[in-house]
């Protein structure tokens, strides 16, 4: 009743499709811009290759540990029919033998143990080393948005901004994180993994890309009603692209040029716009919500919850609390030509 | 036998005599000694003749006004008149009262000019001319401003005023409301308004005037309120604005031009009041002016400090936040501005510079020097020569822990970066608290004793930094404060202090901040008011209590000397409490929120039983 | 061993159908307290606005007004924004926190314009001639009734269960859901015949 060769033949055949059913999953979830195995930046990189490195060594141990317990069962299975004999344990040859593959295996086992050891600390000294000159990003977390300021020694070239982190590329960046009133945390999962922000505290981390482009950070600790709804994209330059994009980002807010504009703007000041919103160059400070300096160049609104389009601006700004019930944006109930202007305007705020 | 008799005691009595003359020669000097108590050999000023240089012509001969509420340019509240003295000031009495109409603290000065006193009043700012050559000082006009009901909704620290001026015949006070107004002193017409600040944007007008030169120099209130802070010279006889000085924003702006020569270094750079702070935030940081302005003649300049950066919050502005908490000496007729120094860059506690600073020669290490003595909020006693700003000497005249002292190789205060506040975390005693060691009431000194007289206040505070919001005309702070007595319990002196030794010759410990001003008088006799109402007089030698009076509500206000028209020397203080201290009764605040009035409610709990609201004038001779 | 089942399905039974009909009631109690009305529109005033007087005084034999309903006396939530606008708007800058200041107290009994809700949403839409911001442009009709019930609640003429907790500040009076509640002075209602 042994289990015939075309059986196994069958058996392995299926099971290498399954293996390679999943391997194609795996390897299709392998792109993206929130993508934890899509590696951007060095750091991230050489954490993928311990992973991947601690994986198929183990992925192929356990496959072979399941095997031979596998042949195990059966082989044992094929000879009680027979060998019905009381077990003996007499040191002899054979069970020299075993013992001996026995140890080999426990010390094969405790070798690569401490290779992932010694791998897996390396990995940890590089990626904890503190670059020396680095650029500071401070995010601040709020409910449900994110404060940006980039910071310089010399305050005059302060740069507040809101909702979308710029950094340049193949230079670490030191990101201080905390929070205004509940705890937070950042995790962009193409550059690094999770760091709290919290009420009180700073902490900080070192982001370090080197490949432009756009990736997707959210919020990772559950921080109220719209959790899930504060995202962070995360733009980056290359570094000449960085330079000239945060000399332009210092520059305060043009003076609308066109007549729509002009009233936007005005409305922006005289209605409820300006007590929670500041937009530089403008008399308008406010900081219980999100800096509107450059809102019409950000690639999402509401932290990344919509995309930027004038329809979606225009929903935001009348009704947000049935995009992001919570919300502390309260609605506005605008005339059709004042939300025109006032759109308008917000688009001028590159 | 006797011969030799004769010579031993010849010889007995000539050491006699001279013993018994040695002896004589000392007592008789020793009975000048009599008033001054050999505590310390103190070093002390002794200024020389026209010390406080100008005005006055002989030593100490006084005309027996008080036209200004410092009384000179130099701003010393010193009174050259000796009718009242430190031996029969125990026989003072009240011979006429005045009741103000009103039920707010009462920071002004009265006012003497000619035979009328005039008086300001807490809002709504009613001016009050009185005759004095009549019993009971009757009243030859009044005038009122009307200011608008609705900046008493922007006055930080209760709705006062701290005097009106008198000058070529005019009368010339600020309103609450931001006005500056002219009268005919003679009969209360109006000559001139012009409107200087706007409540919209949380402006104020609370300091009294000074007149210099033709230019009435006037300052704006509002660091609480995210204002831009000016210095304004109007032109005396019509009230147009001759020149503007703000004190954030470019040099241009500021009235820094090729002129200005600040001694240190850290205030050389171009365009600072941009540059120390980040993009826009210099437009809402404060930096107003509603102390005191003093001048001094022979170099033509006016002398005075800026207020706290705004806002409180000092993690909005990174930055040393120029031109705020700086001393600043200008030009009265164009406002240029020659030299400048922060006392307190990038100001962590509401350290606003607005004392005074009063303006005398003494001599320093060997030479006679042209100094301003100021008794700063932030707790230092600062010696700064007045021609140059270079820092002589910064010594603590309270108890500092939020800093260390003063460099005086580069004039940097030293901060205690323990003690700085951040946004989310509550630092617990901080001294001296937010009105500092001593806030706008101002000192005096003399040139008899060389000493000035120093009321102040002994308070720390536990501060929590919040996330400000600016919204124009609403409060732009960003810090919950709670203050309570400083080390010792006592929440109030009247400290005299040697500013040539730098050291206290003698305090006297209230229970009660002293919140009012001080006086003192060739009678060597010190004048101050107590938050309970009691009006002292003390010797200005030796501290020793010679009078007191009870009077009906706190004294917050400036006590003066003049001489009447009958040729006796009259004192006259007003009683009304209130201002950042006496907002508890003021206002009829609720002592259970400590951090009601920025604070100072919680170190206040006790006041409305000691002091209800008024306000009265009183005038006592002997 | 039956018999004992027995006796606990029918205890489990009777204890289980009490204490899912406790779990209801209390579930009901909560329900406005914790309700989330994010995007709603409440009328300026009560239906009757042209009821609102400030002034205790009528002329005559007076008329008994028509009682106010502030649509969020009862929850929580809102009173609590309430207060997070209570803050970020300013507020505090001149009253502190119930205290006063610049602003009178609010936290005592004392009323100038009077306690009831409608009157104190005009207190703050309206402002007020002495010092008083006037806030109808600048914010929400919703966000005033939300300040209207954290006002009453700092001199706790809320019901317990709405109002605010401790918060994660520098602890300047006792919070809002420990204070008792204060009989308000200058009620707009007249005083009743003996």
């Amino acid at each position: 009743m042994a289990r015939g060769p075309r059986c196994v033949e069958h058996a392995r055949r299926a099971s290498r499709r399954v293996a390679s059913g999943i391997l194609a999953v795996a390897v299709a979830g392998c792109a993206g811009s929130q993508n934890v195995l899509d590696p951007a930046g060095p750091p991230n990189r050489s954490v993928n290759h311990l992973f991947w490195a601690m994986l198929i060594v183990s992925s192929i141990i356990w496959v072979a540990v399941v095997v031979a317990a596998l042949w195990a069962l059966i082989s044992r299975r094929r000879r009680t029919r027979e060998d019905l004999e009381p077990v003996v344990i007499v040191p002899n040859e054979r069970h020299r033998r075993e013992v001996g593959i026995v140890t080999g295996l426990v010390g094969a086992t405790v070798v690569i143990l401490l290779l992932f050891l010694v791998y897996d600390f390396t990995v940890g000294r590089a990626l904890a080393e503190r670059p020396s000159r680095t650029l500071t990003i401070e995010l601040i977390g709020h409910q449900w948005w994110w404060e940006v300021h980039y910071i310089d020694p010399d305050p005059s070239k302060l740069m507040v901004d809101a909702n979308e982190l710029h950094i340049p590329a193949g230079e670490p960046v030191q990101v201080k994180l905390s929070s205004q009133d509940v705890i937070h945390s950042f995790w962009v999962p193409n550059i690094i993994g999770k760091r709290d922000l919290i009420p009180g505290y700073t902490s900080s981390l070192f982001l370090d890309a080197d490949k432009p482009g756009v990736y997707h950070a959210q919020c990772a600790e559950f921080c109220g009603l719209e959790h899930a709804k504060m995202a962070l994209p995360v733009i980056v330059h290359s570094r000449a692209d960085f330079t000239a994009w945060l000399a332009e980002a210092r520059s305060p807010a043009a003076e609308p040029s066109d007549s729509s504009a002009a009233e936007g703007k005005k409305i922006f000041l005289a209605g409820t716009c300006s007590s929670c919103h500041a937009v530089t160059g403008v008399e308008a400070y406010g900081t219980i919500g999100p800096n509107l300096t450059h809102i019409g160049s950000r690639r999402t609104i509401a932290a990344g919850t919509l995309p930027n389009t004038r329809g979606n601006l225009g929903g935001w700004i009348v009704d947000p609390q049935s995009i992001k019930p919570g919300a502390r944006m309260p609605s506005n109930q605008l005339a059709g030509k004042d939300l025109r202007n006032l759109i308008d305007y917000l688009e001028t705020l590159k | 036998m006797l011969a030799r008799g004769r010579t031993r005691c010849a010889h007995h009595c000539w050491r006699g005599i001279v013993a018994i003359a040695v002896a004589t020669t000392l007592l008789a000097s020793c009975k000048g000694d009599r008033e001054r108590e050999p505590t310390r050999l103190a070093l002390v000023a002794r200024p020389g003749p026209a010390t406080t240089g100008g005005d006055t012509t002989a030593r100490f001969s006084d005309d027996g006004q008080w036209v200004r509420p410092g009384k000179d340019f130099q701003g010393t509240r010193f009174s050259g008149l000796t009718e009242i003295n430190n031996q029969n000031v125990q026989n003072l009495r009240a011979v006429a009262t005045f009741s103000l109409g009103t039920t707010r603290g009462v920071e002004a000065a009265p006012i003497v000019s000619g035979t009328t006193m005039y008086i300001v009043t807490p809002f709504p700012n009613f001016v009050y001319a009185l005759d004095l050559t009549q019993p009971g000082l009757p009243t030859k006009w009044t005038y009122k401003p009307r200011p608008v009901n609705a900046s008493q909704g922007v006055a930080c620290c209760d709705v006062v005023n701290r005097g009106l001026v008198v000058d070529n015949g005019k009368v010339i006070f600020n309103t609450l409301d931001g006005r500056t107004i002219a009268l005919d002193a003679a009969t209360g017409k109006e000559l001139w308004i012009t409107q200087v600040g706007n409540i919209n944007i949380g402006e104020s007008v609370t300091m009294a005037p000074l007149v210099v030169k033709g230019r009435v120099i006037v300052g704006v209130s509002g660091g609480e309120f995210g204002i831009r802070g000016w210095l304004k010279g109007l032109d005396e006889n019509s009230g147009n604005v001759a020149w503007t000085a703000y004190h954030t924003g470019p040099d241009k702006d500021v009235l820094i031009g090729p002129n200005f020569k600040p001694f240190y270094k850290s205030d050389t750079a171009k365009d600072l009041g941009v540059n120390s702070w980040p993009p826009d935030q210099w437009k809402i940081g404060g930096a107003g002016v509603w102390g005191w302005v003093t001048y001094d003649p022979e170099l033509d300049l006016i002398y005075y400090g800026t207020s706290n950066p705004g806002p409180w919050n000092p993690e909005v502005r990174p930055g040393d936040n120029k031109w705020s908490a700086t001393l600043f000496a200008r030009r009265p007729e164009t406002g240029e501005a020659i030299w400048a120094y922060q006392l307190s860059p990038h100001d962590q506690h509401d350290y606003d510079a607005v004392n005074e600073d009063i303006l005398v020669d003494m001599p320093w290490k060997g030479q006679r020097r042209k100094v301003l003595l100021r008794p700063d909020r932030n707790g230092y006693f600062y010696v700064i020569d007045r021609q140059t700003g270079e820092v002589l000497s910064a010594e603590p005249f309270g108890f500092i822990n939020t800093t260390t002292g003063v460099d005086l190789k580069t004039g940097r205060l030293q901060y205690n970066p323990e003690k700085a506040t951040r946004t989310g975390e509550t630092v617990l005693y901080s001294c001296p608290a937010a009105p500092g060691a001593k806030d706008w009431q101002p000192s005096a000194y003399s040139p008899r004793t060389g000493l000035v007289y120093i009321p102040h206040q002994n308070l720390c505070m536990d501060e929590e930094g919040v996330e400000p919001n600016y919204i124009a005309g609403t409060p732009y702070v960003g810090t919950n404060v709670k203050m309570y007595a400083g080390p010792g319990g006592h929440r109030g002196l009247f400290d005299a202090w040697d500013p040539v030794g730098q050291h206290v010759v003698w305090s006297i410990k209230e229970d009660l901040p002293v919140w009012s001003g001080a006086l003192v008088t060739a009678g060597d006799v010190a004048f101050y008011g107590t938050m309970d109402g009691w009006f002292k007089a003390v010797d200005a030698r030796t501290g020793k209590p010679l009078w007191q009076f009870k009077t009906g509500s706190g004294i917050i206000s400036q006590p003066m000397t003049y001489r009447g028209p009958d040729g006796k020397q009259y004192i006259a203080v007003l009683s009304g409490v209130g201002g950042w201290s006496g907002a508890i009764v003021a206002g009829g605040l609720d002592a259970r929120d400590s951090s009601a009035a920025l604070g100072f409610v919680n170190a206040m709990k006790d006041l409305p039983k000691k002091s209800t609201k008024g306000g009265m004038l009183y005038v006592f001779a002997l | 061993m039956c018999s004992r089942s027995d006796q606990w399905s029918v205890l489990g039974g009777r204890w289980s159908a009490v204490s899912v009909m406790t779990a209801v009631a209390l579930l009901l109690l909560g329900c406005e307290r914790e309700n989330r009305r994010f995007s709603e529109n409440p009328p300026t005033a009560s239906p009757t606005a042209s009821a609102l007087v400030v002034s205790q005084l009528q002329p005559g034999p007076a008329v008994v007004r028509p009682q106010v309903e502030a649509p969020y006396d009862d929850n929580a939530w809102a009173v609590s924004e309430g207060k997070m606008l209570f803050n970020a708007m300013n507020c505090s800058g001149c009253h502190f926190q119930g205290g006063g200041g610049i602003g009178p107290p609010l936290m005592d009994a004392e009323w100038i314009y009077g306690s009831e809700p409608d009157q104190v949403f005009s207190s703050i839409a309206d402002g007020r001639p002495n010092g008083m911001p006037a806030w109808k442009y600048k914010l929400s009709t919703q966000q005033i009734w939300e300040l209207v019930s954290y006002v009453r609640s700092l001199s706790s003429l809320i019901p317990k269960g709405a109002r605010n907790g401790r918060d994660d500040h520098m602890m300047t009076k006792p919070p809002e859901s420990s204070t008792p509640q204060t009989k308000p002075k200058m009620a707009s209602t007249p005083p009743e015949d003996d």
